[in-house]
């Protein structure tokens, strides 16, 4: 088995009163696909904001890549998340106002600097060669899906979340976006946590872990 | 009050070692060890310097390796610069020695020597202040350790290349040094410029319009009025004094980027990319840092902190035979070593001078005007007398002398209790070298 990228122990996050993710145990091995699963508000995109360096948990162990998250300061997890981590987000959160190539390759900017052939040559892998000079408002929901893709993958990170991805997107868009996301994976050797409500969405995965009211109640094997 | 007065000079050496020891990381015990004996031999080679040779040698000395130092500094800009293209020369063995021990420690030891005897400079009566020059070397050691220290806690990005050290310790130098009236190096620098200037126009000028300039207007000659105004030689001496470190910096911001075309991966590749370009941005700290530096040096020349003995004109007049005497005890010692000013007026004319003993004891009279510069006049500072125009520093020894920028001597004869001056003679000598150099005439300071 490969050696755990991820390993929590007790893990939780409270905001005020409210425990969002109580403590919870978790060891993700370098390379896996792990779907999560779960109704709303119950605690998904917390554990998903927490893995990615996004929010600071309120008790327990949290070590991601080697990194004790915890330990990290806001620089720290800053470089962290810049060079470790890629994210796809459901409302996409693309710039309205750059063409598909620019938003890829701000990316670029805020972890290194730009280079604007490979930003290119991201986006014609996602097969997007065709709208380089398009905006966010001139694409498709599963394009743009797709400019977040390679907007995500651009910097090589060890660790690709995404949080309900496909959420918006019909089937034929998300069945594109998920052999897509699977061909990376074959290819860059990243580890994928995907955040989702959609059980067809999740047995793409090799784990589903079920989350109900911030705890870890399942867990079961979709691939071999 | 002589360690008040040393505070830019031993703050200057400490950033010098601080600098230092940046750019040889590696080397810090041989940087170390080689600044502070660079230092202690050049306070006691100054000493010695002075305990031998008459002042103006001393201070020769450490000012032609102040000016060889600045040379070689822009002979180094330019090869970095021409460098930074990529281009090989024939010095890159002299870059790579920098960078050893021998030329790390030879480096360190050679501004050492230069710092310590700037600071000996500073001292009054360096060849015999025992007590001053021991304070001096013990603040010199306890700075040294301080910037050691303090160079531990700068961040490790801030790096500093051998050019920056250069840039840094030259401007740290001529800094230091640009407050020592007779070490100074910017004053000399702008008047040689306006002196060049001025030769060049006027000899074009004569080979070129004159005789008969029909063609050139009278306001073409206003433009060409300026070239021979003060400024031209404080802005042609600004230029050759920043343009080293601003060549630096330029070859530093120039510097290739390392190749990276076999690195695999995007993101790595542009990691190291990005890491190479924050790097070399670090690296220009140290030169913009100097040009702020070589700005202080050229702003204390300008305008010195020095007091000068300036006395106000005294008023005489001629007896019937048209002598004025001026008596040698009185109101005013003359042979007190200040120069003494005087204003003579008679028929409409004027003419200023001033009374002085030299060093040697010899009582001179001379005009308070010199035959090139606008009659500005002199004031006195540390054992020489400044011509207010042009801030030419004259040894008091060749006051009386004519020539150059020495104030024009006037024929007096010197009796038992006082000088006699003619005061037709002088009043012609005034005039006749006034109307020479006077673009704009004043009645004095």
């Amino acid at each position: 088995m490969a050696p755990a990228i991820i390993e929590t122990g007790g893990l939780s996050k409270s905001y005020g009163d409210i425990c969002a993710l109580k403590p919870l145990d978790l060891q993700v091995p370098e390379g896996e696909w792990l779907s999560v699963m779960g109704h709303s508000g119950s605690g998904k995109s917390t554990l998903m904001n927490l893995v990615g360096g996004l929010d600071r948990p309120s008790a327990g162990s949290l070590r991601v890549g080697g990194e004790d998250l915890l330990m990290l300061s806001e620089d720290g997890l800053a470089r962290f998340r810049r060079e470790f981590v890629g994210i796809i987000f459901q409302q996409h959160h693309l710039v309205p106002y750059l063409t598909a190539v620019e938003n890829v390759m701000l990316a670029q900017y805020f972890h290194s600097v730009p280079d604007e052939a490979e930003a290119r040559s991201a986006l014609e892998r996602v097969g997007l060669g065709h709208r380089l000079k398009n905006r966010p408002g001139e694409l498709s929901g599963g394009e743009q899906q797709r400019v977040c893709i390679a907007r995500a993958i651009i910097n090589s990170p060890k660790l690709l979340l995404g949080d309900e991805p496909t959420g918006n997107l019909d089937h034929k868009s998300t069945v594109m976006v998920m052999e897509l996301l699977r061909e990376l994976r074959a290819e860059e050797r990243f580890t994928v946590i995907m955040v989702t409500h959609n059980q067809e969405v999740a047995t793409w995965g090799d784990r589903t872990i079920y989350l109900d009211d911030g705890v870890l109640v399942r867990e079961e094997r979709t691939r071999s | 009050m002589a360690a008040v007065k040393l505070i830019p000079q031993l703050l200057s050496w400490a950033v010098i070692v601080l600098v230092l020891l940046r750019g040889f990381p590696a080397r810090r015990p041989i940087v170390t060890a080689a600044c502070l004996s660079g230092f202690l031999v050049g306070v006691a080679g100054a000493v010695v310097l002075f305990r031998s040779f008459p002042e103006t040698i001393p201070f020769g000395v450490v000012k032609s390796a102040l000016g060889t130092g600045f040379l070689l500094f822009w002979g180094i800009s330019v090869v970095a610069l021409y460098r930074s293209t990529g281009r090989r020369v024939a010095t890159s063995g002299g870059a790579r020695f920098v960078t050893t021990s021998s030329g790390a420690g030879a480096g360190a030891l050679l501004a050492g020597i230069i710092a310590g005897a700037v600071c000996a400079c500073r001292l009054p009566g360096p060849d015999g202040n025992l007590p001053a020059l021991l304070t001096l070397v013990l603040g010199a050691g306890i700075l040294t350790l301080f910037a050691l220290a303090v160079e531990k806690m700068l961040p490790a990005s801030l790096t500093v290349s051998p050019s920056g050290v250069l840039t840094a310790v030259v401007a740290l130098l001529l800094f230091s040094s640009s407050s020592i009236l007779r070490l100074d190096l910017f004053s000399p620098l702008s008047m040689k410029v306006m002196k060049g200037v001025h030769d060049f126009v006027h000899q074009f000028m004569e080979s070129v319009l004159i005789p008969d300039h029909l063609f050139v207007r009278s306001e073409v000659w206003g433009y060409i009025g300026l070239l021979f105004g003060k400024e031209v030689g404080f802005w042609g001496g600004m230029v050759i004094w920043f343009t080293p470190a601003i060549l630096i910096a330029l070859a530093i911001s120039f510097e290739r980027l390392p190749s990276v075309a076999h690195i695999r991966q995007g993101a790595q590749r542009r990691k190291l990319v990005a890491a190479a370009i924050k790097a070399r941005r670090y690296r220009l700290v140290i030169p913009v840092l100097s040009v702020a530096i070589f700005a202080a040096g050229a702003y204390q020349s300008r305008f010195p902190s020095v007091e000068y003995w300036d006395p106000k004109p005294v008023p005489v007049s001629a007896n019937q035979e048209g002598e004025i005497f001026i008596p040698k005890k009185g109101e005013i010692d003359l042979e007190d070593g200040k120069l003494h000013k005087y204003l003579f007026k008679q028929g409409g004319q004027e003419a200023r001078f001033f009374v002085l003993m030299t060093p040697g004891g010899q009582l001179t009279v001379v005009l308070d005007a010199c035959s090139i510069c606008k009659p500005d006049g002199y004031g006195q500072a540390e054992g020489t007398v400044i011509c207010y125009y042009c801030v030419t520093l004259i040894p008091l020894e060749t006051v009386g002398k004519p020539g150059g920028c020495n104030p024009v001597p006037i024929p007096f004869a010197e009796r038992a209790d006082g000088v006699a001056i003619d005061g037709k003679t002088l009043i012609n000598s005034w005039s006749s070298t006034v109307s020479a150099t006077a673009r704009v005439k004043e009645g004095g300071k």
